[in-house]
């Protein structure tokens, strides 16, 4: 084997799935040396990148339920929006407004647009086609993320962003939402924004902005939390007690929305600045946490990805004495 | 070759019109079998050079073309120790080139006769007289 041959043969091993590798990769290799000229004696940037590329490109093709996973993913994400959207839509309207602070009509922020966006997506999801839901949650997406420069050039009250950021990851994840055939499954949100109406408009009353969003944010949204979590696994356990694995890519997927809606208690485990755990922590912990999640979070699904590719169909990966590329054993007979 | 996938679920389903470098892949298994850097100087020469597929892009064609049943494995041997395989046309490949061979050529047709139809007439005056 040249020098060559076994660089091929470890990038290959890095990047493909250990089962691809077994039945194509003394293939992918022959292919590779087959085009580097006679003096090469490592692999160029350029066939590294294609290497990586084509192994992420695998990784994928072989991930069963990955697909699915990620509409699973998207329903129960735009569920979770929906009834969020919905708790905040009714303490927009039905809480008192402060005397001390401006006020977009009659409602306590600017926040308002981003709610009705969200409820006009759950409506589409229901009434249209997957393309209209895409351009509907991209819109709802866009229009929470406007709140915070609207609110900056207007001086308007808006949410805090413990309440905007979980919305926004939990849209983005929505938007895989699009696709799902059974009417009862495409009422979920719906019906979930209805179970929530009579709580949120026996609670709003007695709220103010103050008392509703930033109090709210460090309960109600890691209960929401919490609650997604619980839902998830035992989606994800029972799917897998009957071998679909889209449970389980899912609860990867939601991991970055729920870390999101539990940033306050996840920013007050961070947060040291004084005695006891702070119900609402400080700014930087928050900013801490956040920034772990959106770190973490979107990284333990290509992580497992890998994981399963090089662990596939329960078979360990060639060790010593073993080609790397196809995992046969280089001692003759 | 998996019988579900999320590659199956999304790209098992060629699109057509088929993309350049898929076309000519199809193209050129349509004379005779060949292997992996077999079909990348092939698919170079149809295309005068211009399309130079890489190892890792063009098994992940393959990959998808016999997922789809456009493309199947015709045999396979052994060259200085190492396996080579040689991929062939399907009957559904076969069917699915000639069906895009079939609608480039009209539209070809099509550009061609109004060209020279364009070419024939006399240029309007853009000028005032």
């Amino acid at each position: 084997m040249t020098d060559l041959e076994r660089r091929f043969a470890r990038w290959t091993a890095l990047f493909y799935p250990a089962d691809y590798r077994r039945t194509r990769g003394s293939e992918l290799v022959d292919t590779y040396l087959s085009l580097a000229a006679p003096d090469r004696r490592r692999p160029s940037p350029a066939d590294i990148a294609d290497l990586a590329a084509g192994g992420l490109s695998q990784h994928l093709r072989t991930a069963r339920g990955l697909g699915p996973g990620f509409r699973l993913a998207g329903l129960l994400a735009l569920t979770t929006a929906t009834t969020c959207a919905t708790g905040w839509a009714i303490l927009e309207a039905l809480a008192p407004t402060p005397s001390w602070s401006l006020q977009v009509g009659p409602f306590l922020s600017l926040a308002v647009a981003a709610w009705a966006a969200w409820l006009l997506a759950a409506v589409v999801y229901v009434a249209a086609s997957g393309r209209w839901f895409r351009w509907a949650a991209g819109l709802a997406v866009l229009v929470t993320a406007f709140i915070v420069p609207a609110a900056a050039l207007t001086g308007l009250p808006r949410p805090p962003l413990s309440v905007l950021l979980p919305q926004i990851v939990l849209g983005v994840v929505a938007l895989g939402a699009a696709g799902q055939r059974l009417w009862w499954v495409r009422l979920m949100p719906i019906a979930a924004a209805a179970a929530i109406l009579p709580i949120a408009i026996g609670t709003a009353p007695t709220l103010d902005f103050i008392s509703g969003y930033y109090d709210l944010a460090a309960t109600a949204l890691p209960a929401a939390a919490v609650t997604l979590l619980i839902g998830a696994l035992l989606i994800a356990l029972g799917l897998a007690a009957r071998r679909d694995y889209r449970g389980t890519w899912a609860m990867l997927i939601l991991l970055t929305p729920i870390g999101m809606l539990a940033v306050n208690p996840l920013g007050a485990v961070l947060d040291d600045s004084g005695p006891g755990r702070a119900m609402i922590p400080a700014w930087s912990s928050m900013v801490v946490a956040s920034v772990l999640v959106a770190m973490i979070g979107p990284m333990l699904l290509p992580l497992a990805l890998v994981a399963r590719g090089q662990l596939s169909a329960g078979r360990r990966p060639p060790g010593p004495g073993h080609c790397p590329t196809c995992g046969a054993s280089s001692t003759s007979a | 070759m998996f019988p579900y996938t999320f590659v199956a679920d999304i790209l098992c389903r060629v699109e057509t019109p088929l993309r350049e470098p898929t076309f000519l892949i199809l193209t050129a298994l349509a004379g005779e079998p060949m292997h992996g850097y077999g079909l990348i100087a092939e698919v170079a020469r149809l295309s005068d050079g211009r399309i130079s597929l890489r190892p890792g892009t063009l098994y992940g064609a393959l990959d998808r073309l016999v997922d789809a049943g456009l493309v199947a494995v015709d045999h396979e041997e052994i060259v200085d120790g190492r396996l080579r395989r040689y991929y062939r046309l399907t009957e559904p490949g076969g069917e699915l080139l000639a069906a895009e061979t079939e609608r480039m050529r009209r539209n070809v047709k099509a550009a061609t006769t109004r060209l020279r139809a364009v070419k024939a007439a006399p240029r309007p005056s853009r000028g005032f007289a």
